[in-house]
């Protein structure tokens, strides 16, 4: 395993404010290394051919 | 008659019809192994025993007067308790939900009711459907019935599902699949369940987790009573409107035991060869079982499973934030700490980073697709590892240590991301005596296929007919 981006507490604090949340430092603390790993997974996201990829929106309903 | 509560669904609901069992003597069976057995087993949320048994004397009525008013006719079952239950709470193994009454029935639970069925109570399950360990906080840990002596999970999300059907406190049991959440408690506790294609069944009235992988579908123990119970869960509904138009087939009528011809592509790498030793050679055995029953085997890989947990970790903790967004903001201390946790990261997601994972999707499903053009069915483990001790952290597989939840959902989660039906099966028995689970994936709205093979493995074998010991 890859060792996780380095991503700061006020990266995060700024983050959720933005998406509504007020979490507390302690519980912005506690998520950061999953934060970390998960970001780093959906950066390799960008490394894929997908420009002509349609995204998954339709489903089979036929 | 005391071997009555391991009756599969289908023997309960002829000897229902034909007289030869009451549905008042049938429930009331379930409903005494559920008092003697689930104060340490903790499969269920809720116990319906009162309601239970006013539906079982109706449907006896009922049959008094010479009306049966379908397939499962008197037959007990569970739902996972995400399924909304008119007037008989819907907790979603949460402490949010504790008090929360339905209205009214899922689809899935009218149209069971229609067929004859009877809600013996409601089914534990990891706190909102988001894990795959199945625990659960608030209402206990399910406790996986193959281990008298220490505690194992039961796998979740549909943990007490999974632990109701082995453990005989019913037939059958309702779960859901965002990830795996039908198959792991299925394969952890040796039962079968079937995930149908997205689309097959109506999840109107169901708690979501993640609305574009989720899935709703049976469990029991053999593959027959799944086909029986899919038969009356599934078709168009629309109150939910990503369900197909497709005639819902005979499901039943497609498990002829015949599987000549049949063509089997057998996942290797990353795959069957990551397994554990003893799982791995359960499933290499069950490929050869299949083989001398006439069906054609050849081996196939999908590199594209390779980009499944960054795809997942884009769509899944964003769309699972959608739906808890308020409550996490007011009522953040009433989730369990990993549900909260998993929950919060979706808040670090972007708009372009949850459209990347889309289009990642829809790589493995044209992979998938195409690895079926060639075969009927695709055959892997449906877990990695056998049940883990309760705390279990990490694992071993064949290619490195893993976290215990990632080995979990590892081989199930790639077709909640494609879409495609998969059904778990027992196929084996560790040397500590804990179930091993396969799965078969078949193509899109192909259940038939899927069951008739699965159900002609259970023909060859006899993992599904074991039963824990219990005191």
């Amino acid at each position: 395993m890859l060792p996780p981006m380095e991503i700061r507490l006020e990266t995060l604090k700024s983050l959720s404010q933005l998406a509504g949340f007020d979490w507390s430092d302690a519980e912005l603390e506690a998520v950061r290394p999953a934060v970390a790993r998960t970001l780093d997974l959906l950066a390799r996201l960008e490394t894929l051919p997908l420009a002509s990829v349609e995204p998954t929106t339709q489903y089979r309903v036929l | 008659m005391p071997d009555l509560v391991w009756r599969s669904v289908t023997e309960l609901s002829r000897m229902i019809l034909t007289k030869e069992v009451s549905p008042v003597e049938v429930v009331r069976a379930f409903l005494d192994r559920v008092t003697a057995l689930d104060g340490k087993l903790k499969a269920f949320i809720t116990v319906c025993a009162d309601a239970a048994l006013e539906a079982a004397r109706a449907a006896e009525a009922e049959l008094v007067a010479g009306r049966a008013v379908g397939p499962l006719h008197g037959v007990p079952y569970g739902p996972k308790d995400l399924y909304n239950t008119r007037g008989v709470r819907t907790t979603g193994g949460s402490k949010i939900l504790a008090d929360f009454v339905p209205a009214d029935d899922a689809t899935v639970v009218r149209r069971l009711r229609a067929a004859g069925a009877i809600v013996l109570g409601k089914l534990n399950m990891h706190e909102f459907a988001y894990g795959p360990e199945g625990l659960n906080a608030h209402y206990g840990d399910a406790v996986n019935p193959w281990d008298a002596g220490t505690h194992r999970i039961a796998g979740g999300s549909s943990s007490g599902s999974g632990v109701a059907v082995a453990a005989a406190l019913a037939p059958a049991a309702l779960g859901s699949d965002t990830g795996g959440s039908i198959r792991i408690p299925a394969s952890l506790c040796g039962i079968s369940g079937i995930k149908p294609t997205y689309g097959r069944v109506s999840r109107a009235g169901v708690l979501p987790l993640a609305w574009s992988m989720d899935h709703a579908g049976p469990m029991a123990r053999t593959v027959a009573d799944c086909a029986l119970m899919l038969g009356a869960m599934a078709g168009y509904d629309p109150a939910d409107p990503t369900t197909s138009v497709l005639p819902v087939p005979d499901y039943l009528a497609a498990l002829t035991g015949d599987v000549k011809g049949l063509r089997v592509g057998l996942l290797r790498s990353h795959f069957t060869d990551v397994a554990t030793p003893e799982v791995r050679d359960a499933v290499l055995a069950a490929a050869r079982t299949l083989e001398r029953a006439g069906a054609v085997v050849d081996e196939v890989n999908l590199a594209e499973v390779a980009r499944v947990s960054a795809a997942s970790l884009a769509i899944v903790p964003a769309e699972a934030l959608a739906y808890h967004a308020e409550w996490l903001r007011t009522r953040p201390a009433d989730y369990q700490p990993d549900v909260r946790e998993r929950l919060m990261i979706g808040a670090f997601v972007t708009g372009v980073q949850y459209v990347r994972g889309q289009q990642a999707r829809q790589l493995l499903r044209q992979e998938v697709d195409a690895a079926l053009e060639r075969r009927d069915v695709l055959l892997a483990p449906a877990t990695p590892i056998p049940a883990p001790v309760l705390g279990e952290k990490k694992t071993m597989l064949g290619d490195g240590e893993s976290d215990v939840r990632s080995a979990l959902i590892r081989f199930t989660r790639p077709f909640n991301l494609s879409g495609h039906p998969a059904c778990s099966v027992a196929c084996g028995f560790t040397t500590r005596g804990l179930p091993i689970g396969m799965q078969i994936v078949g193509r899109p709205f192909d259940e038939a296929t899927v069951l008739r093979a699965a159900d002609a493995y259970q023909r060859s074998t006899d993992w599904h007919t074991r039963h824990p010991v219990l005191a």
